[in-house]
């Protein structure tokens, strides 16, 4: 038995619904349980109308959850008061997912580095430059760069300083909310290099969220499927991309486009559209779309099933 | 001669800022469109593929000056036409779809209205009639229950259900002879963006359509396209067919762009 | 850094209120004539080399009442937008930022002040609480509050949830840091740009209370009040009296209306080559 592994985060049922007219509930997030050691990439894919962005704000409370319990290294989040929160977000930051979107326009590159120096971490203005420049330095801009705004930078340049900023309080957790997905294919290996990077100098924990499965194959240790608010298939990246069990990660892995010649996939085809997560049934959340689907996925919402060590399923047909 | 439908001759321009400086964003484009063929035109940002698909159409940005270049299409050069010979050939012989579908349908009228107004347009006949074709394209492009859905708004549809619906009104209501598709799967998920590629690849095949597909990912290119233009910065890199770019790509850029798209270790 | 440029009719809105603000300056050190007494000449005289714009009723010069004017009707304007855009936007943005109870009380006692006419309401409060400068600026920029507020409040409530407005929540903002330092400053595009109209507004009100005789003692060299005091000579052919003061508003309720965007790109780093 090996010792157990720092947990840096810690998610057990998860939960958000959104209140909507006529008492109805839309249920964003229903009932998630994540695990992320240190050092370690997880992520979590799903399509849009899976919540997978949802339950990366819960985490860190941008959003907050409606039920269930968030730790941090250790410690439970969901009490803390205001001040509390603001000293949490040294131990775990986000990277967004449009640079463009993230980056205060008014604000230089340079008051972007300082203000996480200035009110996390109560430098002095001639350390806060230093640490600025080592910033810049670490993600591999120039000093040149701190006088910039962010329309005066490239899509590959403003997620740079994104990061930069995540890193600059020196968290051990960062929530990745699909940081590649409005960059260019080649901007995008440079910034998915620089995470590799940053994450073995750092010693970072990645909860990476992602639809794009060619990337998650790419950077994660472990992957977590989302469909309609919940974890339908869990395990080690190459155990869920050559053996996937769930048909919707069959499905969604038949689909992915491959940029090879030659690669014939054998799609699994889902019937129709994702449903409405408004007040969903107490059934497979693939029952009515699974063409695989049994009696016993509308017999209640099956749980995930180990089907192999650290791999996990939610279908009780191919996991049977 | 009458092999290639569509021939772009050393397209090159700029835009116009407004103080009138001119930045060159086209540089001597040229690449043959084959009759019946699918051929990609494959870029990353600032390439100029939308750019030199729109000014196929003849809606480039009003700022865009073009300096040089011909556009020969069926004969006929497009850049010389007067507005009004242009509008008998955009629409009727060359149909574009474009990125987001829901914006480029009208909010306020029925999607089924809209197709049927096209069809009457572009083909006459009764009202009734014009419907029962607009529904009849709504079913070829697989949408379930096409004479319910042909009565919603477009906010009703989802966006790959809208899509399928301007694939409709493009290549079923229109009839054209070229196909212009302006990155049609960018921001719909891989399952329906697999989906979507797999109808226009039937359609394309059922009705013998030449078709252009404006992209930036390789990924799509490899299953749907015969052949690939590559761009980059306002240039034609490299235009082979898609075996040929996949297995042995001849230009550095090309490489770089496939091991990006490729996410092979140590490319960038 | 340069900017772009201006287009013609933030120019010509420039230059007049430049001309404006030059006259109101120049007014404080020297006029032809002292505007506030009566009798430099003699009553009704038309323009002339000694009198440019003639005198009026009680044969003061027109010409310095309508330069020492322009400190009223400018100042009077500037302070009251100042004072709404201020007030406004601060109510404005805690309305959007933080919602819920506080939202609907402020948006709530907007919407009752907001039931009356704007002139009207102007007019009934300084009829209760009397003339005077400094109450004639409070009234007005009340009179503006409810249209900052609603304004800022929209723009707020569309951006608190920007992933910028999250991301500097994540580096240690506190909430009134995320919604003051972060959001106020990207959304200050529409409350500028409406402080033009404001301003506009205020100085056709100002006058009006001036000819009806509400805003500041008759005697003020305000133009309102000048305009009142000839109002009798237009029918009898002494024009010069009202025209004069009524170009001068006409001026600066033009000039603000050209100005337009032109502040609202004053501020936005976008703007700058």
């Amino acid at each position: 038995m090996t010792t157990e592994p720092y947990v840096v985060l810690r998610a057990t049922g998860l939960r958000r619904h959104f209140a909507q007219p006529g008492g109805r509930k839309l249920m964003a997030v229903d009932g998630v349980d994540l695990m992320l050691a240190a050092g370690e990439t997880l992520a979590l894919v799903g399509e849009s109308g899976s919540g997978k962005s949802t339950v990366a704000r819960c985490v860190v409370r941008l959003i907050e959850p409606s039920g269930g319990d968030v730790a941090i290294n250790g410690r439970s989040i969901l009490p803390l008061g205001a001040m509390d929160l603001a000293a949490l977000y040294r131990e775990v930051q986000m990277v967004f997912q449009d640079p463009n979107a993230s980056l205060n326009p008014r604000m230089s590159v340079r008051q972007v580095l300082h203000e996480p120096l200035r009110l996390q971490m109560a430098m002095p203005e001639p350390k806060r430059e230093q640490r600025a420049l080592a910033l810049m330095a670490m993600v591999g801009l120039t000093p040149g760069h701190l006088d910039r705004y962010p329309h005066e930078l490239s899509g590959g340049q403003r997620q740079r300083v994104g990061i930069a900023r995540a890193i600059a309080a020196e968290p051990n957790l960062l929530i990745l909310d699909e940081p590649t997905a409005s960059l260019d294919v080649s901007v995008r290996g440079q910034i998915l290099a620089l995470l590799k990077q940053l994450q073995r100098d750092l010693k970072l924990a990645y909860l990476f969220i992602s639809h794009d499965l060619q990337v998650v194959r790419h950077v994660a240790d472990r992957v977590a499927v989302m469909y309609l608010g919940g974890i339908v298939e869990t395990g080690p990246t190459e155990a869920v991309f050559t053996r996937p069990m769930h048909p919707y990660t069959r499905a969604l892995l038949s689909a992915a486009p491959l940029a090879r010649w030659g690669m014939k996939r054998e799609r699994l085809r889902l019937i129709g559209e994702i449903p409405s997560p408004i007040d969903p049934p107490d059934a497979c959340r693939l029952a009515g779309r699974c063409p695989l689907q049994q009696p016993a996925c509308t017999a209640g919402r099956p749980a995930l099933q180990p089907v192999a060590p650290g791999h996990a399923s939610a279908c009780p047909v191919t996991s049977a | 001669m009458s092999d290639y439908l569509l021939e772009v001759t050393g397209l090159s321009g700029a835009f116009r800022s407004p103080t009138g400086e001119l930045t060159p964003v086209l540089h001597d484009v040229s690449f043959d469109l084959r009759a019946g063929v699918t051929t990609a035109i494959v870029g990353e940002t600032g390439s100029g593929k939308s750019l030199t698909a729109l000014s196929i159409l003849g809606i480039q940005p009003a700022t865009f000056v073009r300096s040089a270049g011909r556009i020969i299409f069926d004969g006929q050069d497009l850049l010389a036409l007067d507005a009004r010979a242009l509008r008998a050939v955009r629409g009727r012989r060359i149909a574009m779809v474009f990125q987001d579908a829901r914006s480029a349908l009208n909010p306020v009228f029925t999607v089924g209205r809209q197709l049927a107004d096209v069809h009457r347009l572009y083909h006459g006949g009764s009202r009734a009639a014009a419907m029962d074709a607009a529904i009849d394209a709504l079913r070829r492009v697989a949408i379930p229950e096409p004479a319910r859905r042909a009565r919603q708004y477009p906010h009703e549809f989802s966006g790959g259900m809208a899509q399928r619906a301007m694939i409709a009104l493009a290549a079923l209501i229109c009839r054209p002879e070229l196909l212009i598709l302006d990155e049609p799967t960018t921001g719909l998920d891989v399952t329906t963006q697999a989906e979507i590629m797999e109808l226009l690849a039937e359609l394309a095949r059922a009705e013998r359509l030449t078709t252009c597909l404006i992209t930036h990912d390789l990924g799509v290119v490899a299953e749907s396209c015969d052949q690939v233009v590559v761009m980059n910065a306002g240039r034609v890199v490299e235009t082979a067919t898609t075996e040929a770019i996949f297995t042995s790509p001849r230009e550095a850029y090309t490489q770089r762009l496939l091991a990006a798209s490729q996410l092979v270790e140590g490319a960038a | 850094m340069t900017r772009a440029p201006l287009s013609w009719s933030m120019r010509i809105g420039l230059a007049i209120l430049g001309f404006y603000v030059a006259v109101a300056l120049l007014s404080l050190v020297w006029t032809p004539h002292d505007p506030l007494s009566p009798g430099v000449g003699d009553g009704f005289l038309p323009p002339s080399v000694e009198f440019p714009l003639g005198t009026d009723r009680l044969g003061s010069d027109v010409l310095s009442r309508l330069m020492a004017g322009t400190q009223y009707n400018l100042g009077i304007a500037v302070l009251a937008v100042a004072i709404a855009l201020t007030v406004g936007s601060i109510l404005g943005v805690i309305a959007g930022y933080y919602g819920g109870a506080t939202d609907i009380a402020i948006s709530r006692g907007v919407e009752v002040f907001q039931a009356f006419p704007g002139l009207l309401f102007a007019m009934l409060i300084v009829k209760a609480v009397g003339p005077g400068v400094v109450n004639v600026i409070l009234v007005l920029s009340f009179v503006g509050i409810p249209d900052y507020v609603r304004l800022a409040r929209a723009e707020v409530q569309s951006r608190r949830n920007w992933p910028y407005a999250e991301a500097a929540r994540m580096v240690g903002n506190r909430s009134w840091q995320v919604a003051f330092r972060h959001i106020l400053p990207n959304s200050t595009g529409p409350l500028l740009a409406f402080t033009s109209i404001n301003a506009a507004f205020v100085a056709l009100v100002t006058a009006s209370l001036g000819f009806l005789g509400l805003g500041l003692s008759p005697n003020t060299p305000e133009w309102g009040n000048m305009i009142a005091r000839g109002q009798d000579g237009v029918m009898t052919g002494e024009w010069w009296i009202s025209f004069f003061p009524g170009l001068a508003i006409l001026g600066m309720t033009g000039a603000f209306y050209l100005l337009g965007d032109a502040l609202s790109d004053l501020t936005d780093p976008r703007r700058r080559r």
